[in-house]
């Protein structure tokens, strides 16, 4: 998940303090990614060197402002605009322990993959039951697109299953 | 109080070379206000199970216990208590074709003897539940697949049964409109019934307490809910 596109797209909304973006991408993302407020400013830090977004003035506490760039606003647009690569994901970590375990000797493969299966049922079990709970549609969809992840994945697995009979 | 007990169950179809052993010693206990999900590969027996958990069909050996009471011996007593205690969404959906979807859901009410205006009443809501208010008057024959299955939930939604017995109830249904069915249900033991339901989709399986998978003819069950999710950052 790219944190400096997420921010980037919250300060094209109008300019932000580093904790009201965290609480708004925490908000829009339904708690999906939580961030800590070192990573938002570590974050900013980063957009600020890249010419995307200014730091304003320090305000009475000791606070400081961002804005986005004209620059920052064409990257948000493209970024928006660009599909998300396959492979810009972490490499499957489950797909590679199935073959490791199928192409060696002494694991049950079939108890690896029910383990996992209960296991992804289980967490998709606690994404339903936060789904009931978030009243912003946003929110609710950004839990959708992890329970259908874990969907494809138990169909994979269902599938991988049934290969081995 | 248990609401749906079978002990030991086994259904056997056919003999000889041709004898399938569908379930095989199978045990669940199904509590008041439980949403119990059954998964398994097609052929596995997630029809058998609920036709026999429901009076349907009989075991060929066990107990099953609907409302602590056995489902044996006397017909009519038996089809009296499926009558006012059980809900059914079947995989073949069994609709009238004589009748308008309103009046297909208010059947069941009927024959528990409610008054018509009231089982209108309460069918038009039902309806509406499963949003098909607009449809109320249409035949069955006159539906869309997907509507068909919704009045067919309706019918076993209406009258607020103990336990609703479904049978892949959002089949065939997109994605959204599942997902309201599966609301439904879970509203429905949130506030007290108790529902058992086939289905091969996980996404519906997840709005259920408990998720049980059936292989080999008998259950087996999945962690419960707060499983250690996946271990992907170790890597
Ligand atoms: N009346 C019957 N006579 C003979 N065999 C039967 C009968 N009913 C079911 N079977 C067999 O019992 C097994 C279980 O069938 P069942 O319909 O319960 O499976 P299921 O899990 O509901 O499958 P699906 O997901 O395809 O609906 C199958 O092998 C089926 O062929
Ligand atoms: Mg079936």
């Amino acid at each position: 998940m790219s944190i400096r596109h997420g921010l980037l797209a919250l300060l094209t909304r109008g300019p932000r303090y580093g904790y009201q973006l965290r609480a708004e991408f925490e908000t829009a993302t339904g708690g999906a990614w939580p961030l800590n407020i070192g990573q938002v400013y570590t974050t900013l830090g980063r957009l600020e060197r890249d010419g995307l977004a200014v730091r304003g003035a320090e305000d009475a506490e000791g606070r400081h402002v961002y804005a986005v760039t004209d620059a920052g606003r064409a990257e948000a647009a493209r970024w928006f605009a660009s599909p998300v690569g396959r492979a810009d994901r972490p490499r499957d970590e489950l797909a590679v322990k199935l073959a490791l375990a199928l192409t060696g000797s002494g694991v049950d493969v079939r108890a690896v993959v029910q383990a996992q299966r209960a296991s992804t049922l289980a967490t998709m079990r606690d994404l339903t039951r936060r789904k009931l709970g978030v009243a912003e549609p946003a929110q609710a969809l950004v839990l959708d697109a992890q329970i259908f992840q874990a969907e494809a994945e138990i169909r994979w697995l269902d599938h991988c299953e049934r290969s081995l009979r | 109080m248990s609401v749906l007990d079978l002990r030991d169950v086994h259904r056997d179809f056919g003999s000889g070379a041709s004898l399938v052993r569908a379930l095989r010693g199978l045990s669940l206990t199904v509590e008041a206000g439980e949403f119990v999900a059954v998964m398994g590969a097609s052929g596995s027996g997630k029809t058998t199970l609920l036709n026999v958990a429901g009076g349907l069909d009989r075991p060929t050996r066990g107990e099953v216990l609907v409302a602590d009471r056995l489902l044996t011996g006397d017909r009519a007593a038996l089809a009296a208590l499926r009558r006012r205690t059980v809900g059914y969404v079947f995989q073949d959906l069994n609709l009238i074709p004589a009748l308008s979807a309103l009046e297909n859901v208010m059947l069941p009410r009927e024959l528990d003897g409610v008054r018509t205006a009231q089982a209108r009443t309460e069918a038009a809501v039902a309806l509406a539940d499963v949003g098909l208010a607009d449809a109320a008057s249409r035949f069955p024959d006159e539906l869309s697949g997907g509507q068909r299955q919704r009045v067919a939930i309706a019918r076993a939604l209406v009258g607020s049964r103990a336990l609703l017995l479904a049978d892949e109830p959002a089949g065939a249904l997109d994605s959204t409109t599942g997902e309201d069915i599966m609301k439904l249900l879970r509203a429905r033991c949130d506030s007290g019934a108790s529902c058992l339901m086939a289905t091969h989709e996980s996404r519906h399986a997840a709005y259920a307490d408990r998720v049980l998978f059936l292989q080999d003819g008998t259950l087996t069950e999945s962690p419960t809910p707060s499983a250690p999710a996946h271990t992907k950052e170790d890597a």
